[in-house]
């Protein structure tokens, strides 16, 4: 139970976890027995809240038929699955689907993702040093499934007096970028950085978009396949300045492991 | 397990209630039976809602 393993990390974190399915209250009962579950798993038997929020998955019965299958009875009266995020005052903040029909987020790359807290839980870390900046680079989860979708969060911590460039930037400057070597079945999304702060030099005419002190980016990373445990290979690239002078760009090389979970589990 | 293919995108953004407005309200039973009303039981707290296909499949 992925989301269960994270319920202290969102408890800690003050953020309230329902999770709502078509099923009955029995099967619902049996299956949080048989896994310990310790948040609502809230019963919409006949898709009654579903249907009245207009989450119904419509696409099932087409996507089965793309695929060569077909619908059990049992089956109509899902949801699209994904997920939504609330705020203080219960106004939906951020909707959490997935373009990709079985994509999954993991529950710690949610809380980090869209709640933009900092989970004391995760997967292995690896860190490196390079000109001033102490890279960490870690995975939201030690193991990966099909078509679920990792948070690769790589934070740099920079020395006073320097800093390392962000985008756009003038030609000749090597920007902060991460790299993952090919694995068979993943795909590499959008990296997501924070907005880097401007930065002039007097007698300069180039305008730079610099990271200073503490910057944390991440890649998503999809799992369409699982098929074996993998060692990630990231690459950070950046370049470091002071106000005064530039080093040589610097590429650090990083590995996470990340092993393959291959037994169905649920609800996310 | 097929390789993905890739199929007809929906626009996530479209479906379901939409962001800026307060979730719309849900009571309904949990595991235990017992009736939960989400916006009292979350009081002031951020939550996160999952929306999940079953517990059997």
């Amino acid at each position: 139970m992925e989301l269960q393993a994270a319920l202290a990390e969102y408890e800690r974190n003050g953020i309230a976890v329902f999770a709502i399915s078509y099923d009955s209250v029995g099967t619902l009962g049996a299956f949080s027995d048989k896994y310990s579950i310790a948040y609502p798993l809230l019963a919409d038997e006949g898709s009654v809240v579903i249907r009245r929020l207009g989450l119904l998955n419509e696409q099932l019965q087409e996507h089965h038929a793309f695929y060569g299958g077909s619908v059990r009875d049992d089956q109509l009266g899902v949801p699209y699955p994904g997920a939504f995020i609330l705020d203080e005052r219960g106004v939906v903040i951020q909707k959490r689907f997935e373009d990709s029909y079985r994509a999954r987020e993991t529950a710690v790359g949610i809380l980090e993702g869209a709640f933009g807290m900092v989970s004391e839980v995760h997967g292995p870390e690896a860190t490196a040093m390079h000109e001033g900046v102490t890279v960490r680079a870690y995975l939201d989860s030690p193991t990966y499934r099909s078509m679920q979708r990792l948070r690769l969060t790589v934070e740099l911590r920079i020395a006073d007096g320097l800093h390392v460039y962000g985008t756009p930037i003038p030609d000749g400057y090597v920007p902060l970028t991460m790299e993952v070597g090919p694995v068979d079945g993943m795909v590499i999304g959008d990296l997501e950085a924070p907005e880097p702060i401007p930065f002039t030099i007097p007698g300069l005419d180039e305008a730079f978009q610099v990271y200073e002190g503490s910057v944390k980016v991440a890649l998503p990373l999809t799992f369409e396949l699982a098929t074996a445990d993998q060692v990630l290979d990231v690459t950070v690239r950046y370049q470091v300045c002071s106000a005064t002078d530039c080093r040589p760009p610097a590429a650090l090389q990083l590995q996470l492991p990340v092993s393959v979970l291959n037994h169905v589990e649920r609800p996310g | 397990m097929p390789t993905p293919q890739p199929f007809p995108s929906t626009d996530f953004m479209a479906i379901g209630p939409p962001v800026g407005v307060r979730f719309p309200d849900v009571v309904l039973p949990d595991q235990h039976g017992t009736l939960v009303d989400l916006h009292a039981t979350r009081g002031t707290r951020p939550a996160l809602v999952v929306f999940y296909r079953s517990a059997r499949w």
